[in-house]
């Protein structure tokens, strides 16, 4: 039988694959299992809950109510789990991989290295919950907002929670290209980029200085993880362009990635890696 | 992909061809002392790596082919550039009629490649979730995957471990799963970077005999660089020898025996302690009357050495063998030293 080559297919295929994997680990042992799950929720309510709890004691923060603020945790918690389910094995933190000379094995393989990298850290059972958190926060915040939403804000929803998660994987890919000209110093650089986006993720950035505004709209685009793309979804920001920005920003940025990463496997190709760690491509 | 499709892809019995390949490094030199800081950090001294230079080498299909040489002589440079991750600095590199790095997707679904210090087991999963895995990413129909399940199962032995994790498993355990998982999709290449590294006797034995029963009953072309001479010997009918980037020996083992002199070992026993001093063999050791030489058997001839040697003391037993090829080596990289 001659083997489907659709892209979509095979992408399918891969991520079922992955999907059995994750399975047969998180099965293996159940009390690693549940300490698994309980840690995964609370680190995901523990990255949202100062916020959450200012935003109780005051009643909102500045122009966001209460209900407005929880709106965009559950956003920001969505953001971060789908990127944690979707790109673990340190394809999110693509940086250590490249540092540690272990891309080989990925181009050893036969797959384009996009379609090794979308598929190859999925872990649809273990690494969902943050997912959950986040998606419950947000189940929450919709009912208690009472907003009247039309299928056409449920597709801008979706859109927007897409872009924000491919400014996050293009922001550290594009720190993560570092690595290749400088495999031990940049190593861990795409951690820390990660780390900040979402440590900053679910602050409201209203009232600060507009050249910081422009500054975490641009070069550190963490304004894009959930604060400005809930802004448009509440419609607090009605400005011209203003439901497009958010998806042509994701856009650019994973262009300007995507360059970067190229030059950066062209330079990998030449000079090869410079090292070899050997604890674990996937680890 | 079937054996329909292998012939038809591929031009003439040629598996892989290098011509006129160099690849250059550049490696930063820094200096430790405080005075060059800046010097360090803005002109900091580069040296030139010159792995391979003006290679040509053919490997025809179906051959075993030794590739060897001290440490940084250039092999693991050589299997990388056969291996889509590298790309030459100039020359060609082709393989089964493809550009490594131009045709990678094709091409690397159709060879094997085995890194001894590196695994693509999942760390955290038996090993039978590895071989799930491959099944799925190297599209490989399901009759034939069963076939070759059962295949590298029986030959490698993989069943006392097939449910154990991979991280669980030790050294020549790994290598073997390993080297079951690179052939699931029927390479019709395998470049083995040292694969018996770290591995004991009785898993070296093991994987060697796999080799050679693979290339034997499958017309699988091998590559295997290994530091171990006599393995290599065991495995290879054919050696290439690289120092220093240039290919300095490709031939057959009796041939580079020949190459570099027909060293051969002679053993003496003599009533006494004392080693006669023969004037054209090298004194090795000498322990309890048993004294051991080297001597180049076209230049010597062994009854002249017994000869001169009986003259010396009383010979009461001697004994002779060729030198082992790991010592042959040995003795050319010292050469290839000065």
């Amino acid at each position: 039988m001659a083997a489907n080559r659709n892209p979509v297919v095979q992408v399918i295929r891969r991520w079922r694959v992955q999907a059995y994997l994750d399975f047969m680990w998180m099965t293996r042992d159940f009390k690693f299992f549940l300490i698994n799950v309980v840690s995964d929720i609370v680190l995901s309510l523990s990255g949202v809950m100062a916020v959450f709890l200012l935003a109780e004691r005051f009643a909102g923060i500045g122009a966001w109510s209460r209900d407005q603020i929880l709106f965009m945790l559950g956003y920001a918690a969505l953001v971060q789990g789908l990127l944690e389910m979707f790109f673990r094995y340190n394809v999110l933190a693509i940086s250590r991989r490249i540092g540690r000379g272990q891309l080989d094995h990925a181009l050893v393989q036969p797959q384009p290295l996009w379609m090794a990298l979308l598929t190859e850290g999925f872990i649809p059972f273990s690494g969902c919950w943050g997912a959950i958190v986040g998606l419950g926060i947000s189940v929450w915040s919709w009912g208690r907002l009472d907003m009247a939403v039309e299928p056409g804000w449920w597709l801008c929803y979706g859109v927007h929670l897409l872009s924000s998660c491919v400014v996050v994987l293009a922001f550290s890919y594009l720190w993560s290209a570092l690595a290749f000209w400088s495999p031990v110093g940049a190593e861990e650089i795409s951690s820390r980029a990660i780390g900040f986006a979402w440590q900053l993720k679910s602050f409201p950035l209203d009232g600060l200085h507009p050249l910081l505004v422009n500054g975490l709209l641009s070069v550190l685009p963490v304004g894009f993880v959930a604060w400005y793309p809930c802004r448009v979804l509440l419609g607090t920001d009605q400005g011209a362009g203003s439901l497009w920005t958010t998806p042509i920003f994701a856009c650019a940025l994973s262009f300007v990635a995507l360059i970067a990463i190229k030059k950066g496997m062209n330079h990998y190709g030449h000079t090869g890696s410079q090292r070899y760690l050997r604890w674990g491509h996937r680890s | 992909m079937d054996t329909l499709d292998r012939s038809a892809t591929c031009a003439g019995d040629i598996a892989v061809e290098l011509q006129g390949v160099n690849k250059t490094f550049y490696q930063r030199q820094r200096s430790a002392h405080v005075r060059d800081v800046f010097k360090n950090l803005f002109r900091p001294r580069v040296r030139e790596i010159r792995a391979l230079q003006d290679v040509d080498l053919v490997v025809r299909r179906g051959e075993i082919v030794a590739y060897a040489g001290p440490n940084g002589a250039g092999k693991s440079t050589t299997v990388k550039l056969l291996s889509s991750v590298l790309a030459p600095t100039s020359g060609s590199v082709r393989a089964l009629g493809m550009d490594p790095l131009r045709d990678r997707v094709a091409y690397v679904s159709r060879i094997g490649v085995v890194f001894g210090q590196r695994t693509e087991l999942w760390w955290d999963q038996p090993v039978s979730a590895s071989f799930e895995w491959k099944r799925v990413v190297w599209d490989i129909p399901q009759e034939r995957y069963e076939r070759m399940l059962g295949f590298v199962r029986e030959l490698l032995g993989l069943d006392e471990f097939m449910d154990s994790l991979a991280r669980q498993l030790s050294l020549g355990q790994k290598m073997r799963a390993d080297l079951g998982l690179m052939l699931m999709h029927e390479p019709e290449i395998l470049f083995l970077d040292e694969p018996t590294i770290g591995v004991d006797v009785l898993a070296r034995r093991h994987i060697l005999d796999f080799i050679k029963d693979l290339n034997r009953e499958k017309g699988v072309t091998v590559m295997i660089t290994s530091h171990d001479m006599d393995e290599l010997e065991q495995l290879a009918g054919r050696i290439v020898m690289i120092d220093r980037g240039r290919i300095a020996f490709d031939g057959p083992f009796d041939e580079l025996r020949n190459h570099f002199g027909d060293r051969r070992r002679l053993r003496l026993q003599t009533s006494g302690e004392e080693a006669p001093d023969l004037s054209r063999a090298e004194l090795l050791t000498t322990e309890a009357g048993w004294h051991e030489y080297v001597f180049d058997a076209e230049q010597v001839k062994l009854p002249a050495l017994l000869a001169e040697a009986s003259a010396q003391a009383s010979v009461l037993d001697a004994e002779t063998h060729r030198a082992p090829i790991d010592a042959v080596i040995a003795d050319i990289y010292a050469e290839w030293e000065t």
